[in-house]
C-alpha cells in the first residue's frame, strides 16, 4: 500500500532539534503550513537554558556581558559566521517568540533583556547565558547577590551533588551551605532518577513531605536551591509551591543531560508546535529526494513508503551526532542531499594539535556554506535550490559549543531563513508556484 | 401406539429435560471462574443473579433492555452484522423448528385450540408444515455454506451432546418427512382411514374413491394403472368432497417436500406397507423428539435460554459495575451462552499469530471451552498431554483488547473472562511467563542457562545486531522516562535492572543474564524510551524480543527441573 501525500506543503522542515523546533514554530506562526519530519530527541540533550553568544573570539575565550554587542563584533571580525546573517531585530524576534511559545505551553522564562546572565551549574562554576527557565531565574539573583543561601541534594540522585558546588564556589560565596535529604518513599532505594523524582513532585502529597523534610534545615538561607527536579509537566505550579512553602525564593540548578529541563523543553516545543498546526512525522528517515518545482521527499520508516511534496525545505539535521553531517576517511559529507561541506582540506587538518587548543579545531567550524538568506551552495556556488534552506548547528564558520551561542545560532538563522521564505513564497514569481 | 403411552413418555421427557436445565441452570450460579470468584458463596451469587434481575428489570434501563433483546435475540442483529448468510441460515432455522414446534409438534394443544377446524392433512397446515422444515433444512445448507466461506476455519472440538443432539434433529427432520411421504404413498393408509370415515375396507366398493385419490392425491395402489374411467373418477370425487375434503388437501402442491419423496416411494408403497413402515417412522420420529428434548439442556442449545439471560445480565453490566457475584455468574454463564458462531474469532487482534503459530488454542472460541475447563476441572490440563502450555499461551498472548466482546452477538464479557480465567490457569500449573520467571533471580537463571550447556536457538534480530545498541551512549534518558523504573521506587528493589543497564548487557553479550531480568518481565511496553531516545534505539522492541527469547530458554529450562 504506498500512500502519496498528495498536498503539497509551504515548508518541510528536516530534523526535529532546537533549529528545526524553531523553523516549524516560526512557520506555523507566519502562517505558512509546515510539515516536520525528523528522529527527534536531540532536544533531550539542552540544559532549559537558551544561549544566544556569550564567548567571542574564542581564542580569547572573551566573555561577554552584552550579547548583541558580541553580535556586531561577529559580524565585523567574521562575515562568513552564520551570525553574521542575522541582525538584532531578527535575533530578538526570535528569542521572544520562541520564550513566549515555550511559556504558553507550561515552561515560562524570565524576562529577556541585553544581558547575558551568569547561572550556577552543578559543576559550581558559573555559566553565561540568555534566556533562563522562571524556576532557575532567583538563582541568577543568588548568584550575583550571594545572600545566605541553602543547596540541596538528595540521597541516590547521581547526577547532582551540592557538596561539590559549595566545594567549587564556597570560598567566594561565605553565605552557601549545603544539606542532603532523603527523598520521600525512596527511602529504600539506592538510586535516584531525576524524571522520576519530578514527576512525583507533581503530587501534593510529595511535595509537602518534601517541604517537611527541608523547612527545618532552612536556618538564615534567604534563597534555596535545589537539583531541576521540581516537576515535569507542570513546573510552574511546582516551583511556586515549593517558594510558597519555604517562605523564600527558590531556584532549580540545572543538571547534566539529559535532564529534566531538557524533557521539559522537549515537551513543550512539541506542544507549541502541535498546537499552532505543525504536521509532525517523528521516527522516520528521509530516503530519497528530488527538486523539481517542488522538492519530494520520499520517507522510511512509514509502512509501504510515503511521499511529502513542498515548495520550500529547511534542513536543521544538525551536525554528527543529530547525523547531518558524517565524518569518514575521505573527509566529512552531507548525508541527506550529499551538499558540499566546506571543511579543511585534509583530515590531518582536522584538529589542532593541541586538543585543549583554547582557539579549538576546524573540524568544529566545517559545515554547510549559504548565502546571505541561509540556502546552501552547490558545488559552483549557487544556491543549490532555489527553495533549500539550512539553519542551525549544521552551519559553516561556527563553533556553537566554544562561542556559547547555540540556541542563538538555531533561533536566529530558523527566523531569517523562515521570513525569507515567507517573501519567497508571497512573491508573484519564484519556487513554488506551480504546485 | 395409545394416546396416554404417548402423553406419558412426553411427561417423562419433560420432567428429565427440567432436571436437566435445573442442573445446568444451577451451575451458572455454581461454576467459579477466576481468583475474585473463588471465595464468593451460593447464597451471594443467587441474591445477586435476583437483584441483578430485578435491577434489570425495573430500571430506565428496561426498554434498552427490551430493544436489545428484540434486536439481538430474536432478530439476532449482531450476527446480521457478521454475515447474512449465516444470520439468514440462522434465523431459519430458529423459527422453522420454532413454529413446526408450536403448530405441528403441539397441534393438539395449540393450533387446534386457536383453529378449531385444525387437520393436519389439511391446508395451510399441510403446506405450513413443508414450509417450516423446507426452511429449517434451507437454514442447515447456509449456515454451513457461512462456515465453509469463512476465511479463518479452524475446527474446535465438539462435545458429546452437542453431536447426538445434531444427529437427533437430523433424524426428526428426515423421518418427518419420510413419514409424511410414506403416508401418502401408503393404500393401508387409505384403507385404514376409510374404514374409520367411510365403514368399508373392501376395494371394488371403494374404487372411485380409490381412484380419486390414486389421481388427486398419489395413494399407490398397484391394482390401479393406466387411465381411470372418468365417470367413476368423478364419483370418486363426489364421494372425496363429502367424506374426506374437511381433513385432506391434496398434497401435490402443498406437500411439496415429501410429495416428490413419495412418488419415489410409490413403487415401493406395498412393501413398505408390508412392514409397517409409517408406524416406525412415527416411533423414530417420537422417540426422536424425546431423546432430543431430554437431552436439550446438555447441548448448546441451551444458549435458547441462556443468551437472554447473558443479555440481561449486559444490560445490568453496562448500567454500572456488577458485584464479584454477579461478574462470577456472569462468567459461569458465558459456556452455555456462547452459541458457537465465531465471530469473536474473526474479530481476534492475535488470529494472525495464532495462525502463524498454528496454535489455534489462542482463538477465543477455544479459549472459552479451556477456561471452563480449567476452571471446573483442575486436573483438566494436565490430561491435554503435550498441549498445556500451549493452551497457556492462548491466555499470554491474549492483548485482552476487547474485541470479541464487543463482537459477541449474546453480550458475553469475554476479555473478563480471560482475565479472569489467567488465575485459574495459574493454579493449575501454567502461570504466565513474567510470573514464572520471578521464581527465580536473573543471576539464578542465567546460571540454570550455563549449567545446560550451549543453546543453539538463534536469538532475535535486534538483539543478535550490534549496530541495535551499539549507538547507546547510556544517557539514562530511557531510565528517566520509565515509567516501571518510577513505581520501583516506591520499594525496595522491585527492578533489578534499568533499561540502560539491560542496553548495556546486551553489549557486553550477556543476553543470558538480561532475559531473566524483572525489567525486561514488567516492562510495559508504553514505547516512552524507544520515543525517548537520542540515538534512536529500538528500546521496547528490544525488550519485547528478550521476552519471546528469555519465553522460550527460560521456558525449557523451567519444563526439564519439573519432571512432572
Amino acid at each position: 500500500m504506498t500512500q502519496t501525500q498528495t498536498k503539497t506543503w509551504d515548508v518541510a522542515v528536516v530534523g526535529a532539534g532546537m533549529a528545526g523546533m524553531a523553523a516549524s514554530l516560526f512557520a506555523a506562526e507566519r502562517g505558512l503550513s509546515c510539515i516536520q519530519i525528523g528522529n527527534g530527541g536531540g532536544l533531550l540533550f539542552a540544559s532549559g537554558l537558551l544561549d544566544l553568544l556569550a564567548v567571542h573570539p574564542v581564542a580569547a575565550r572573551r566573555v561577554w556581558d552584552n550579547p548583541f554587542e558580541a553580535l556586531a563584533m561577529i559580524r565585523r571580525d567574521q562575515p562568513d559566521h552564520p551570525l553574521a546573517r542575522v541582525d538584532d531585530a531578527s535575533m530578538r524576534a526570535a528569542f521572544q517568540s520562541f520564550t513566549s511559545a515555550l511559556g504558553d505551553a507550561g515552561m515560562p522564562f524570565a524576562p529577556l533583556g541585553d544581558r547575558n546572565a551568569s547561572v550556577l551549574t552543578s559543576l559550581g562554576t558559573p555559566k553565561p547565558t540568555y534566556g533562563v527557565p522562571r524556576t532557575m531565574a532567583a538563582g541568577v539573583d543568588a548568584l550575583a547577590g550571594r545572600p545566605p543561601c541553602l543547596l540541596l541534594d538528595f540521597r541516590g540522585l547521581r547526577e547532582f551533588s551540592a557538596r561539590q558546588i559549595v566545594a567549587t564556589i564556597g570560598d567566594t560565596w561565605p553565605g552557601l551551605r549545603m544539606a542532603r535529604v532523603e527523598f520521600p518513599g525512596a527511602e529504600a532505594t539506592s538510586e535516584l532518577y531525576a524524571a522520576h523524582m519530578a514527576v512525583a513532585l507533581e503530587s501534593g502529597e510529595f511535595r509537602e513531605r518534601t517541604l517537611a523534610r527541608v523547612r527545618p534545615l532552612l536556618g538564615d538561607a534567604r534563597v534555596v536551591g535545589f537539583p531541576a527536579v521540581l516537576g515535569l509537566a507542570r513546573s510552574a505550579v511546582v516551583h511556586a509551591a515549593f517558594e510558597e512553602g519555604l517562605g523564600v525564593p527558590v531556584f532549580e540548578i540545572p543538571t547534566m543531560p539529559t535532564s529534566v529541563p531538557g524533557l521539559r523543553l522537549n515537551a513543550a516545543l512539541e506542544q507549541a508546535v502541535v498546537t499552532r498546526g505543525v504536521h509532525r512525522m517523528l521516527r522516520v528517515d528521509v530516503a530519497s529526494t528530488s527538486f523539481d518545482e517542488t522538492a519530494v521527499l520520499t520517507l522510511d520508516g512509514v509502512p509501504g513508503g510515503q511521499r511529502v511534496s513542498a515548495r520550500t525545505v529547511v534542513l536543521a539535521t544538525g551536525r554528527f551526532s543529530g547525523r547531518g553531517l558524517s565524518a569518514g576517511q575521505q573527509g566529512v559529507t552531507e548525508t541527506l542531499l550529499g551538499l558540499p561541506v566546506q571543511q579543511p582540506a585534509s583530515r590531518d587538518a582536522w584538529h589542532s594539535r593541541d586538543f585543549l587548543d583554547p582557539a579549538g579545531h576546524a573540524i568544529n567550524r566545517a559545515g554547510l556554506a549559504t548565502d546571505d538568506d541561509f540556502r546552501p551552495l552547490d558545488a559552483t556556488g549557487r544556491p543549490a535550490w532555489p527553495g533549500l534552506y539550512a539553519v542551525g548547528s549544521i552551519l559553516a564558520g561556527q563553533d556553537w559549543m566554544r562561542e556559547k551561542c547555540g540556541s542563538g545560532l538555531a533561533l536566529g538563522t530558523a527566523r531569517v531563513a523562515v521570513d525569507r521564505i515567507a517573501r519567497q513564497l508571497r512573491a508573484p514569481s519564484g519556487v513554488g508556484e506551480a504546485g | 401406539m395409545s394416546a396416554s403411552f404417548l402423553r406419558m413418555a412426553f411427561l417423562v421427557s419433560l420432567g428429565l429435560c427440567a432436571l436437566g436445565l435445573l442442573w445446568r441452570v444451577s451451575a451458572w450460579l455454581r461454576v467459579r471462574i477466576g481468583s475474585d470468584a473463588r471465595d464468593i458463596r451460593f447464597h451471594q451469587r443467587l441474591f445477586a443473579a435476583v437483584g441483578g434481575t430485578f435491577a434489570a428489570l425495573f430500571s430506565r434501563r428496561i426498554f434498552g433492555l427490551v430493544k436489545a433483546k428484540v434486536l439481538d435475540v430474536l432478530l439476532q442483529r449482531r450476527l446480521f452484522n457478521g454475515c447474512w448468510l449465516r444470520w439468514l441460515g440462522h434465523l431459519l432455522i430458529v423459527y422453522g423448528f420454532l413454529l413446526l414446534l408450536v403448530m405441528h409438534a403441539l397441534g393438539r394443544l395449540v393450533t387446534a385450540k386457536l383453529y378449531p377446524d385444525y387437520a393436519s392433512t389439511h391446508d395451510p397446515w399441510l403446506l405450513l408444515r413443508n414450509v417450516f422444515g423446507a426452511a429449517v433444512v434451507l437454514g442447515i445448507v447456509m449456515v454451513a455454506a457461512g462456515r465453509r466461506f469463512r476465511p479463518t476455519s479452524t475446527p474446535r472440538p465438539r462435545r458429546l451432546g452437542d453431536k447426538v443432539f445434531a444427529a437427533l434433529l437430523a433424524v426428526v427432520l428426515v423421518s418427518g418427512f419420510l413419514l409424511e411421504a410414506t403416508k401418502v404413498a401408503s393404500p393401508k393408509a387409505f384403507y385404514r382411514m376409510a374404514n374409520e370415515y367411510i365403514g368399508s375396507t373392501d376395494p371394488e366398493e371403494l374404487l372411485p374413491l380409490r381412484l380419486a385419490w390414486a389421481t388427486d392425491f398419489g395413494v399407490a395402489f398397484p391394482d390401479l394403472q393406466g387411465t381411470p374411467d372418468p365417470d367413476k373418477l368423478a364419483e370418486g370425487r363426489e364421494l372425496h368432497h363429502d367424506a374426506c375434503a374437511s381433513c385432506h388437501s391434496p398434497p401435490g402442491s402443498s406437500a411439496f417436500v415429501s410429495y416428490p419423496i413419495s412418488r419415489a416411494l410409490a413403487p415401493i408403497a406395498e412393501p413398505l406397507d408390508g412392514v409397517d413402515a409409517d408406524t416406525w417412522l412415527l416411533y423414530l420420529h417420537l422417540a426422536a423428539c424425546f431423546l432430543g428434548l431430554i437431552l436439550l439442556p446438555f447441548t448448546r442449545f441451551i444458549h435458547v435460554l441462556a443468551d437472554p439471560v447473558s443479555l440481561l445480565a449486559n444490560g445490568a453490566a453496562s448500567s454500572g459495575p456488577l458485584s464479584p457475584a454477579g461478574r462470577a455468574n456472569r462468567r459461569a454463564l458465558a459456556i452455555d451462552a456462547c452459541v458457537d458462531c465465531r465471530l469473536c474469532d474473526d474479530r481476534c487482534s492475535v488470529a494472525p499469530i495464532a495462525r502463524s503459530l498454528g496454535n489455534p488454542a489462542l482463538l477465543p472460541s477455544h479459549k472459552l471451552l479451556a477456561t471452563h475447563a480449567v476452571a471446573t476441572n483442575p486436573r483438566w490440563l494436565d490430561r491435554q498431554a503435550g498441549h498445556a502450555r500451549r493452551i497457556a499461551e492462548g491466555a499470554v498472548l491474549c492483548t485482552t483488547c476487547g474485541r470479541c466482546t464487543d463482537r459477541c452477538p449474546v453480550g458475553i464479557d469475554l476479555a473478563d473472562l480471560w482475565v479472569a480465567g489467567r488465575a485459574d490457569l495459574a493454579r493449575a500449573g501454567q502461570p504466565s511467563p513474567a510470573q514464572w520467571v520471578r521464581e527465580r533471580s536473573a543471576l539464578d537463571w542465567d546460571e540454570a542457562l550455563a549449567a545446560r550447556g550451549a543453546v543453539q536457538d538463534p536469538i532475535g534480530p535486534l538483539s543478535s545486531n550490534r549496530e541495535t545498541y551499539s549507538a547507546c551512549v547510556q544517557c539514562q534518558t530511557c531510565t528517566n522516562v520509565c515509567p516501571v523504573v518510577a513505581h520501583g521506587g516506591e520499594e525496595p528493589g522491585p527492578v533489578d535492572l534499568t533499561p540502560q543497564k539491560v542496553m548495556n548487557l546486551l553489549r557486553l553479550g550477556m543476553v543470558d543474564l538480561a532475559i531473566g531480568s524483572s525489567m525486561v518481565w514488567d516492562c510495559a511496553t508504553c514505547y516512552q524510551c524507544q520515543e525517548h531516545c537520542p540515538e534512536g534505539i529500538r528500546v521496547t522492541d528490544v525488550m519485547l524480543e528478550l521476552r519471546e527469547l528469555g519465553y522460550r530458554r527460560l521456558g525449557d529450562t523451567r519444563e526439564r527441573r519439573q519432571p512432572e
